[in-house]
């Protein structure tokens, strides 16, 4: 188990080279310039050119490594090496104000939010975006698991055809026209709950559920077809026989092996969750990471861009590996 | 079973922490969305007008526009009176003793020569470089250090090149302070709208001692970069009547009340909450579910029916609106007086703005591609603006009770300027134009390409204009939509025949309009060249007098919208706001539109002066 972490933890530096690679030049490609403003007074040309210089815009293996030197944390052990930094520190410190902050790891600016680092970005709403996504793949196993379990319970009932249609809805309808009518429900017409923002349980609630039912569509499907197909197999059978009541066959016997492709599900859940959910912090206004995803591309903000898929892809590796070990861990039988 | 619970109570203990770490704000005293997050704090790097707005809320300059007075009145702020010499062309502005930046140490008047050395450095770029070159000298200094960065190479002397420039900024522009309280500015020429350009944000001044710590000499290039960072609420200090309590990024911004702000008196809150909802539905939707007072830019699809709404309301009282006009009475008090309305139809408030919705003509004699451009002939451009129905644009597709308009300066929006009357909708004249100029029912004309950004209904305008290009004038028209950025750089390159446009002016004063057709400025997208109007503008720098300089830009409009138009207005802007018109006080419908958040007032909230604002009552029928 040790030599499969090492050796994915190994990897993931070369993966993240080739996708930083990759992403600079498809987002280089994009036509436009990322200085340009949408509307409105636009920078004089000196000035714009200037700007270019600053940010090695000008020229790609400039800006390749300049940004790979800044990433790596290179430029910051040559600042400190060459006095650079306390320099800077001691001019700040007679001045009386406190030096400006330093990242090991510096991902750049965000070219059009001017006052902040992709870093502060990153840290501001990287959190949001995980919590919600915990807070949905939790909604959506407990969901999707009571639903599975009490379809297959009684295949072909009333209850068993209510929790498939649901689960087809769920999949089907696409999260903006849920959120939408959720927001439209229960704050507007109920005035319960808020519209927009962040930070306590009850604003959780709505964009979660959004994000989840989707995703307990899926396992209740999955659950349920695993409990149907254990509940024929012969050790039920034998638990039926051993005088194991209803409720212990299904959920100590047929619920555990049918729950391995569930669990199997939940890494790519738990990374579509964290980093899927642009549509749904969009309509619920939640501060997450997924908005900068695709805003950083129509704005071509390069660092931003970058920035946001290299943590992305770092988190779908990691996340994977998690559920690789956790799935040795749990059925030491899977090699 | 254990083993298979363990990854979710894992996943719970995560969340759990994460949810510690993030408490939630108390409640502000006042709660107000803005048009999403600003893109900067930094003062000199400024340029929309919501990152304007939060500038004035925590930063504030030599003067103030009064928004709720009478119009184009100047106030007092950090200077307390001011002289202008018999030239015109030197102000003397004396500070007031107790204006004090947020830690309690006094405004210098060399906090505002760093601030405007800031905006005048190439370095910096500023969007308002060419506001601030009207200071003496102020042209000069900035060509001189750009010429400088251009000729640096590595291994240069950037720390000497700094010095030089600082020494050569105090020799070479016009601005002194002989003593921390007294401010002298020297302008190039006499600029009638000087005092107009101190309120705005982009001239207030930055704390010296925070900001320089942020901006590096950079060895290789000899640039000054400025860092991000001081505007975050842990270092930022600010001189304006709130100081920002914390900014979480796309999230909230909190403003508390600046405790050395010199007059105390003007504020009615003690905290402000700026809540950041980007998408325009969810915004509205969070206004009716309560707790926000005040949203500002409403652009939800729908808001021509939340327009209606109001515009039935209106209907039901008309007897009492109309009588209340006729006493001169401004609109945001009729709205205050009108009876409370239970479907909250009240809570929608239109304004006309300082801005206008136009078309611009690629006035190049070529395309980029090599082919003859058309609208190289002003008659051509004629010809396409009097065949374009305005009224059915603004009455059909926007429905939001624009006027259509027939001049780049919105009528009425400026004291002492008479508009030009501009051109008719005038389908007949439109045809013979186009045939003396040699394209008779539009034979010859190559296909004519509108181009346009996909959101914010640009595409119904621009299936309008093509519709009446096409049965008018027997042009065949191509839509042709484009993502922003391939927009922008279309447009500025000169890749393009016909392209929206739209521009909001800054100053009280014509020129903030008409500057953007002189030749080479920065935002003639339209490559517009005219010695006739290059000359009167010109002129109009030169004049002293106010009314014969006013009936020189006159003249300059005229050449702009009746005689070459290298832009075709069509409306001018109506704002949307919601809040209760009979809880909150202080909106202001001046056309100007800049709504000085930190004066507002909610009534009755045992804070501030919890008394209505009256506007001047004015005889009916005075401006827009």
């Amino acid at each position: 188990m040790i030599s499969l972490i090492l050796r994915r933890l190994m990897q993931l530096p070369l993966i993240l080279l080739v996708i930083y690679t990759l992403t600079l030049t498809l987002a280089w490609a994009i036509p436009g310039s990322p200085l340009d403003k949408p509307e409105g007074r636009q920078p004089p040309p000196e000035v714009r050119e200037a700007m270019l210089r600053q940010y090695d815009l000008h020229s790609f293996p400039r800006f390749y490594f300049s940004y790979l030197s800044n990433a790596l944390g290179v430029r910051y052990v040559s600042d400190s090496i060459s006095g650079r930094a306390r320099e800077r520190e001691e001019k700040a410190r007679a001045a009386g104000q406190a030096p400006p902050r330093r990242f090991v790891f510096d991902l750049g600016p965000s070219l059009q939010y001017e006052d902040w680092r992709v870093n502060d970005i990153v840290a501001a709403s990287l959190p949001v975006s995980v919590s919600l996504g915990i807070v949905a793949v939790v909604l959506a196993t407990l969901i999707g698991v009571g639903a599975g379990v009490v379809g297959a319970a009684r295949p072909g009932s009333i209850l068993d055809l209510a929790t498939l249609s649901v689960a087809l809805v769920g999949v089907s309808l696409p999260s903006f026209v849920v959120g939408t009518a959720l927001l439209v429900v229960f704050p507007v017409w109920l005035g319960v709950g808020t519209v927009g923002g962040w930070g306590t349980v009850g604003k959780m609630v709505l964009p979660a559920i959004t994000l989840a039912l989707p995703l307990a569509a899926y396992i209740a499907r999955l659950t349920r077809m695993g409990m149907v197909e254990h509940l024929r197999a012969d050790f039920i059978r034998t638990a039926r026989a051993k005088g194991a009541s209803e409720a212990s066959v299904l959920l100590r016997h047929a619920l555990k092996p049918a729950f391995l492709p569930v669990l199997s599900f939940l890494g790519p859940a738990c990374a579509m969750a964290m980093t899927g959910s642009f549509v749904v912090e969009k309509v619920f206004s939640v501060p997450g990471m997924g908005q900068h995803f695709v805003n950083a591309v129509l704005n071509k903000d390069l660092f931003l861009i970058i920035g946001v898929v290299l943590i992305y892809a770092s988190m779908l590796v990691l996340l994977n590996l998690a559920v690789d070990v956790l799935y040795r861990w749990i059925d030491p039988r899977t090699e | 079973m254990a083993r298979l619970l363990a990854p979710i109570v894992a996943l719970i203990l995560g969340l759990a922490l994460i949810l510690a770490s993030d408490r939630p704000l108390p409640k502000a005293d006042f709660t107000f969305v803005n048009h999403g997050d600003v893109s900067t704090l930094d003062l000199q790097k400024m340029s929309w007008l919501q990152d304007l707005r939060i500038g004035r809320i925590l930063f504030e300059g030599l003067v103030r526009n009064d928004m709720l007075g009478e119009r184009g009145t100047i106030k007092p702020a950090v200077a307390e009176r001011w002289e202008l010499s018999a030239d015109h062309r030197t102000y003397t502005f004396h500070l007031r003793a107790n204006a004090e930046w947020s830690n309690g140490e006094p405004v210098r008047a060399g906090d505002f020569i760093f601030a405007w050395r800031r905006a005048l450095l190439p370095d910096t770029a500023s969007d308002y470089a060419a506001q601030f070159q009207l200071i003496q000298g102020g042209r000069e200094f900035f060509d001189w250090r750009s010429r400088r960065l251009d000729e640096f190479k590595p291994g240069d002397d950037a720390a000497g090149l700094w010095r030089q420039t600082q020494a050569k900024f105090t020799e070479m522009v016009g601005l002194s302070a002989p003593d921390d309280r007294t401010l002298i500015v020297t302008l190039r020429r006499p600029v009638p709208y000087f005092l107009d350009l101190c309120a705005n944000a982009v001239f207030f001044p930055v704390y010296p001692p925070l900001v320089s710590q942020y901006d590096t000499v950079d060895p290789t290039t000899g640039r000054i970069t400025s860092r991000s960072g001081w505007t975050r609420a842990e270092t930022i200090v600010c001189d304006g009547p709130f100081t920002l309590a914390s900014w979480r990024f796309k999230r909230d911004m909190r403003f508390v009340r600046n405790p050395h702000y010199w007059d105390p008196g003007r504020i009615n809150f003690d905290s402000m909450n700026c809540l950041c909802i980007e998408d325009i539905s969810a915004q509205v939707m969070a206004f009716r579910s309560g707790g926000i007072d005040f949203l500002t830019d409403v652009s939800a699809p729908y808001r021509p029916d939340l327009l209606e709404g109001r515009l039935q309301f209106d209907r039901e009282h008309q007897r009492q609106i109309d009588e209340m006009r006729a006493q001169g009475l401004d609109q945001t008090t009729i709205e205050r007086l009108l009876p409370p309305d239970p479907n909250h139809r009240d809570t929608v408030h239109a304004f006309h703005t300082f801005g206008t919705y136009f078309y611009s003509f690629n006035c190049l004699p070529r395309l980029l591609d090599g082919r003859e451009n058309p609208f190289a002939d002003p008659r051509v451009r004629r010809a396409f603006a009097m065949a374009v129905d305005k009224q059915r644009i603004t009455d059909q597709v926007r429905r939001l009770g624009e006027h259509p308009s027939a001049t780049l300066i919105p009528q009425g929006s400026i004291p002492g300027y008479h508009s030009p009357n501009g051109l008719r909708h005038d389908p007949v004249a439109a045809r013979d134009l186009l045939a003396a100029a040699g394209y008779p029912g539009g034979r010859g004309l190559p296909t004519i390409q509108i181009l346009y950004t996909r959101d914010a209904g640009h595409e119904f305008i621009a299936q309008s204009i093509k519709k009446d290009w096409e049965e008018t004038l027997g042009a065949s028209v191509q839509l042709a939509q484009r993502e922003i950025k391939v927009f922008r750089n279309d447009v500025r390159s000169g890749n393009y025949m016909v392209s929206r446009g739209s521009w909001y002016g800054d100053y009280g004063d014509p020129t903030t309009f008409l500057d953007i057709n002189r030749t080479g400025d920065g935002n003639n997208d339209r490559k517009y060249s005219s010695k006739q109007f290059d000359d009167l503008m010109a002129a109009s720098d030169a004049e002293t007098d106010p009314a014969r300089r006013m009936a020189i830009l006159e003249d300059a409009e005229r050449i702009i919208v009746e005689q070459d138009l290298p832009i075709l207005p069509i409306f001018r802007y109506v704002q949307l706001y919601m809040y209760d018109p009979h809880r909150l006080t202080g909106i202001t419908s001046d056309p100007r539109q800049e709504q000085e958040v930190q004066e507002l007032d909610l009534l009755g909230d045992g804070k501030g002066a919890d008394k209505p604002h009256e506007r001047p009552a004015r005889p009916p029928g005075g401006g827009a």
